[in-house]
């Protein structure tokens, strides 16, 4: 572009030094492993739901007595329209799987941590956000899964107090999961992506006032950072690679293999399917929720172990930075987390026998367990490493960090007068 | 932690594979075009009286390269663009069986087990003692044995039925995804380009990074 241009549209705007602050200069720590490609990974899943659901939205109708239908019309006559449908139906699905690596890579390096609480809760809000909408959109097949998913989860909101009954007419517009339920959620399904990249933006603002965290837990020195582009750009679109082929092995080869068949038989509210389960990627959740005899006690459970990430930036107490990288009983409890994530899932997909309701239920109190227990362990687990010896860093991080408070303590306190 | 990857991958693929509980018979569904006009063959033989295939056009055969003559004998006086439904009517289906038998457009799909349920289900009748016939994947089912798998012995005729509900799983399994061996080819496309374009980016990647320090 001529630089006549340019400089016409920075008078105006800063172009050029939005590019230089937050791309060619953005300044990114050279040690990011491969895990800190998620973030980038879920970025383009996005755009790539957005993409393929508004041609999809094209063709498909939202009435009760044409939507199965207008699959089926997508599925066999609409050109390439079983490649967007796959495309979108996959990508459900890798949208979770790679905000559930994201997010564990954040816990494991701790990287929820001050300053990055903001980035945690906005991106806990993504996470809402997401589920909600990938609920909506499973309802729009119309599908007996749909039908009796949609049904069994807006059934939940019975548990509100006082007027919980009146909660789920106002949320199926109707008495039962009907044709306005259908065409609310189809609206909303629609609407939520939007909201989505705007949250998007300001977890990527916030990203840009902390920057990006990294491996050694430690703030690098000017010299250890790279500028974003071109050393992230290229190591982004190689990831972005080997995730494409992931993904497209399951599009071309396997798409059938996350859709339950029983999504396949239009939504018939006089029969309910033998069994009825979630998309794999709300299992751990079911499972909490079935394993809570009371149906309130269910709910409240559900609700609290989604939004239980969000006090990560209380539960852990140790001012030692890095995360499970210098702490051993840190990380042991992650892997140990991990194992029961997938027992949760496993429990909550097979049907409920005595067996799996009890291993669900401890697998429920390990996963609470493994919160609540933070505090304590994070505590005793650091003065124990402090004892022992860590690397010197290290400790001048966390002598800095303790350092730091005091002072804006103190700043605060001659604000107020109380000292002289 | 690639180990971690490996097992999500292998958990979400083998999540279907859980969900059998009685033991099917594995069948290799047929994708070749004279097998599944074989099994289309059979389909309008022996269940098209009852069952419907709702998505399924009578174009949708001729479009796929099914004899021209034996399509219009299969479709009468119907047009080209009709649907292939049931040539008994729901009412009097409601009247025999107690329900309509269901379309089988999308049944490949609909059942846990896929081809295999069909496959097994098509060849699990039998005689009990007492007489009456019963099946030993669906036994509340009200069809009647079709192919005649209770009544025939062991031997050349029972391969010749297993041939037969071979036939008609393919068939329906292209029903059910008419699109398959299209996907099929454009995902070796797809894949090998992907390959080519990841080693690329690879080497560019180490190239870019062997500029620091």
């Amino acid at each position: 572009m001529p630089e006549r241009i340019i400089e016409w549209i920075d008078q105006r705007f800063p172009f050029t030094s939005f590019i230089k602050h937050d791309l060619t200069g953005y300044p990114t720590p050279r040690n990011l492993s491969y895990w800190w490609n998620f973030g980038f990974l879920a970025g383009i899943v996005l755009v790539l739901q957005v993409a393929t659901g508004i041609f999809l939205a094209m063709h498909y109708k939202a009435d009760i007595s044409l939507s199965f239908d207008s699959i089926q019309h997508i599925m066999r006559d609409v050109n390439y329209g079983w490649l967007l449908r796959y495309m979108h139906a996959v990508g459900a699905s890798a949208f979770f799987f790679v905000i559930f690596v994201h997010m564990a890579r954040t816990l494991y390096y701790g990287s929820f941590r001050a300053p990055r609480e903001l980035m945690w809760w906005t991106g806990q809000g993504l996470l809402l956000l997401l589920m909600a909408t990938a609920f909506m959109g499973y309802l729009l097949p119309w599908g007996q899964m749909s039908f009796w998913g949609a049904t069994v989860i807006t059934n939940l909101f019975r548990a509100t107090p006082f007027f919980g009954d009146q909660v789920v007419v106002w949320l199926r517009g109707d008495y039962t999961v009907g044709d306005a339920t259908l065409t609310r959620f189809f609206s909303l399904h629609y609407l939520m992506p939007f909201i989505i990249f705007a949250a998007v933006g300001i977890h990527l603002v916030a990203l840009h006032t902390v920057k990006s965290s990294n491996p050694s837990g430690i703030n690098l020195a000017d010299k250890d950072n790279i500028p974003f582009h071109p050393y992230f750009t290229i190591k982004d679109l190689y990831g972005l690679g080997i995730f494409l082929i992931v993904y497209s092995v399951f599009v071309f080869f396997i798409p059938n293999s996350l859709i339950e068949p029983a999504n396949n038989i239009p939504a018939n509210p006089m029969q309910t399917p033998n069994h009825i389960v979630p998309e794999w990627y709300f299992l751990p959740f079911y499972a909490i929720l079935r394993s809570v005899p009371n149906m309130v006690g269910g709910v409240l459970a559900m609700g609290l172990s989604v939004m239980i990430f969000a006090f990560m930036p209380f539960l852990d107490r140790s001012r030692i930075p890095g995360g499970a990288r210098y702490r051993p009983y840190y990380k042991l409890q992650f892997y140990l987390f991990i194992v029961d994530m997938f027992i949760l899932g496993y429990v909550g997909y097979v049907p409920p026998t005595p067996e799996t309701i009890v291993i669900g239920q401890i697998a429920t109190l390990c996963y609470f367990g493994s919160f609540f227990l933070i505090p304590f362990i994070s505590k005793a687990e650091e003065a124990w490493l402090i004892k022992r010896g860590l690397p010197p860093e290290v400790i001048e991080l966390i002598e800095k960090e303790t350092r730091d408070k005091e002072e804006r303590k103190l700043k605060r306190l001659r604000r107020q007068g109380d000292i002289a | 932690m690639r180990v971690f990857l490996q097992i999500i991958l292998l958990s979400c693929i083998s999540l279907t594979a859980w969900a059998n509980e009685a033991a099917l018979e594995k069948v290799d569904v047929e994708t070749d075009s004279k097998s599944i006009e074989r099994g289309a063959e059979a389909m309008i033989g022996s269940c098209h009286s009852c069952h419907s295939m709702e998505y399924i056009h009578y174009r949708d055969l001729l479009n796929f390269g099914m004899d021209k003559q034996k399509v219009e004998t299969w479709r009468g006086d119907q047009p080209l663009d009709a649907p292939v439904l049931a040539q008994m009517a729901e009412n009097d289906a409601m009247g025999a069986f107690g329900k309509v038998p269901p379309d089988l457009s999308l049944m490949v799909k609909a059942r846990d087990g896929g081809p295999n349920y069909l496959y097994s289900y098509l060849l699990g009748y039998y005689a009990k003692p007492d007489g009456t016939l019963s099946n030993h994947i669906y036994p509340e089912t009200k069809m009647p044995d079709v192919l005649g798998v209770s009544s025939i012995a062991e031997g050349a005729s029972h391969t010749e039925v297993q041939g037969q509900a071979r036939d008609i799983v393919s068939f329906l399994a292209w029903v059910s995804d008419p699109h398959e061996a299209e996907r099929l080819r454009l995902g070796y496309y797809v894949i090998a380009y992907l390959l080519v374009l990841t080693t690329l980016l690879y080497f560019v990647k180490k190239q870019i990074w062997s500029k620091l320090k």
